[in-house]
């Protein structure tokens, strides 16, 4: 599995070509060009994506409301600083998937399914379809508030995300879906652009890194906020998605050094716009006091319009443009996750470089999921606030069992041979590992026992 | 990738053959067979990886995990549909 060869070794019988091998040599024959004649840049180029996907692909919709809401209602203390410690959090889990695929040229629920027997395979695939269709329909439902800003119906928003589905899916190649996407996640900036438009106190941003004033409230609105803004940069669909198509796109133990950059490029952009929309959502508290109240994220044009009365039409603007994106990209890379996990445990083709005809299981997946939550944000009364607001949530509760076979798949030395987990990696994942489950359990437990009137509120 | 029917008929060049006699669509294979690693090919990553030894405890571990993980989840439900009404 752990193999350091160039290529197929001279004297061996190569195996039959598949139109799956084909587009993604045509692709490898690139790289190993660029390498060759030293053009880092170009290699550079040729190299990013799956790791900057994963990340501007979690800066979602749900989570960008959430991060202008903590804004909103907390102003910009402790978040400017806890926002950036999560996504290194992220780094931490997504180098690991991004290694496992490059090395093992395999997608992480396959490897689940085969290494570990079908029923964890299963449990996890099961968790990530659950996730990813609450998510996907919050998706949507950002679509639908930054059009709602320019008096454009829900209509539209399913209409423009379904199309956005079909048209990436239809070139067949993983290099031209990937190159979409990423062009169309660059404008994930746009919540910077919103966040220098508010013209903030660049002391009161700087005053804010020491972690003060620690958000007040009681303890289960901090717990919340916890689960919440976790489950905003960590989440199970980017262990999916970012392993898989580490393989589909043709990472080999050679570019683990070049997948690192792009993850840690990711993970920096994401932080940086995740920051740039919780500095927009504090325009809307001044002198401690949130000054448009009952602000609800996902009814109405929500945050957009309120950013619109207090900071001006421009800012107004530019959220929704975000919120649009946001969504947008989201939608793309959490139906093309749900894909490579049904394609991987069902045991048939599952790679964007195959054609539709080859790979009928993999795109079914991918446009019938982005298609049943479309349908769920038409149907009249259905509580999109609440699965919005519940999305990140539930993702950050299921999280620690995807997260405890990642770090088993990066210590399986039978796999990855000497690109295993080192003990640094190890401390670090295990930290963030009971993190994450300590925060998502202990809002599940104290939420449920407030709702049961076992405790107080 | 299992189900997929190859594109050529996997046509298996031996060493003897020289460069010169490749037909051009035979030429254009080998250049791209030479920029995928053999564990990259379609044909590899079908074949199953070997199932991993697990420890009794380790079994136990992660059935504790996932138990926990899934009544938590309940949790989270119960408390979405309650707020619901």
């Amino acid at each position: 599995m752990a193999s350091t060869e160039a290529a197929v070794a001279p004297g061996l019988a190569p195996p039959p070509l598949t139109e799956e091998d084909t587009a993604r040599s045509q692709d490898r024959s690139r790289v190993h060009h660029a390498r060759r004649h030293s053009k880092r840049w170009y290699l550079m180029w040729l190299l990013v994506g799956p790791g900057i996907l994963a990340m501007l692909g979690e800066n979602d919709g749900p989570s960008m409301i959430a991060y202008a809401a903590d804004g909103a209602q907390y102003g910009l203390g402790f978040f400017v600083p806890f926002i950036p410690v999560l996504f290194a959090m992220a780094f931490v889990c997504q180098e690991m998937c991004m290694r496992v695929g490059a090395v093992t040229h395999r997608g992480y629920g396959e490897l689940v399914l085969q290494r570990y027997g079908r029923v964890w395979g299963w449990f996890g695939a099961t968790d990530l379809t659950l996730t990813n269709l609450v998510t996907l329909v919050a998706e949507f439902i950002s679509i639908r508030v930054g059009l709602a800003y320019f008096h454009l119906s829900a209509g539209v928003a399913v209409a423009l995300g379904l199309a956005l589905v079909a048209f990436t899916l239809s070139g067949g190649r993983y290099w031209r879906w990937e190159r979409i996407v990423l062009g169309m996640a660059l404008f994930n900036g746009l919540f910077l652009v919103a966040a220098i438009l508010v013209k903030p106190h660049v002391g009161v941003i700087v005053s804010s890194l020491d972690f003060t004033p620690f958000p007040g409230g009681s303890f289960n609105t901090l717990l919340l906020l916890l689960a919440s803004t976790i489950g905003a940069t960590v989440t199970p669909w980017m262990i999916f998605f970012q392993q898989s198509a580490s393989a589909d796109k043709g990472m080999t133990p050679r570019d683990v050094k070049h997948g690192r950059y792009d993850t840690a490029v990711g993970a920096a952009l994401a932080a940086i716009f995740g920051v740039g929309a919780l500095i927009a959502g504090a325009a809307l508290l001044v002198g401690g006091h949130q000054v448009i109240s009952g602000i609800q994220g996902f009814a109405g044009a929500g945050f957009p319009e309120a950013l619109k009365h207090v900071a001006g039409g421009a800012v107004g603007t530019v959220f929704a443009l975000g919120l649009i994106e946001a969504g947008a990209v989201a939608i793309l890379t959490i139906s093309a996750s749900t894909a490579y996990a049904a394609g991987e445990c069902i045991g048939v083709a599952h790679s964007f470089n195959s054609s539709p005809r080859n790979a009928l299981v993999f795109y079914a997946a991918n446009a019938g999921i982005a298609l049943l939550a479309a349908v769920v944000i038409l149907i009249p009364g259905a509580p999109l606030l609440s699965i919005a607001l519940n999305a990140n949530v539930l993702a950050t509760v299921l999280l620690p069992v995807s997260l405890v076979f990642m770090v088993m798949l990066a210590n399986d030395k039978g796999l990855m041979g000497k690109w295993a987990n080192k003990r640094s990696t190890n401390a670090i994942g295990i930290t963030v590992i009971a993190f994450v489950g300590l925060c998502g359990a202990a809002y599940g437990i104290d939420s449920f026992l407030q709702t049961v009137h076992l405790i107080g509120s | 990738m299992k189900t997929e029917a190859p594109v050529t008929n996997g046509a298996h060049h031996s060493l003897d053959i020289q460069e010169q006699d490749l037909q051009p669509q035979e030429r254009f294979e080998d250049e791209l067979i030479m920029h995928l690693e053999r564990d990259q090919f379609v044909a590899e990553t079908s074949r199953p990886v070997p199932r991993a030894p697990l420890s009794t405890r380790a079994k136990a571990g992660l059935w504790a995990l996932r138990v926990f993980v899934v009544l938590v989840s309940i949790m989270v439900i119960y408390t979405f549909i309650d707020q619901l009404h």
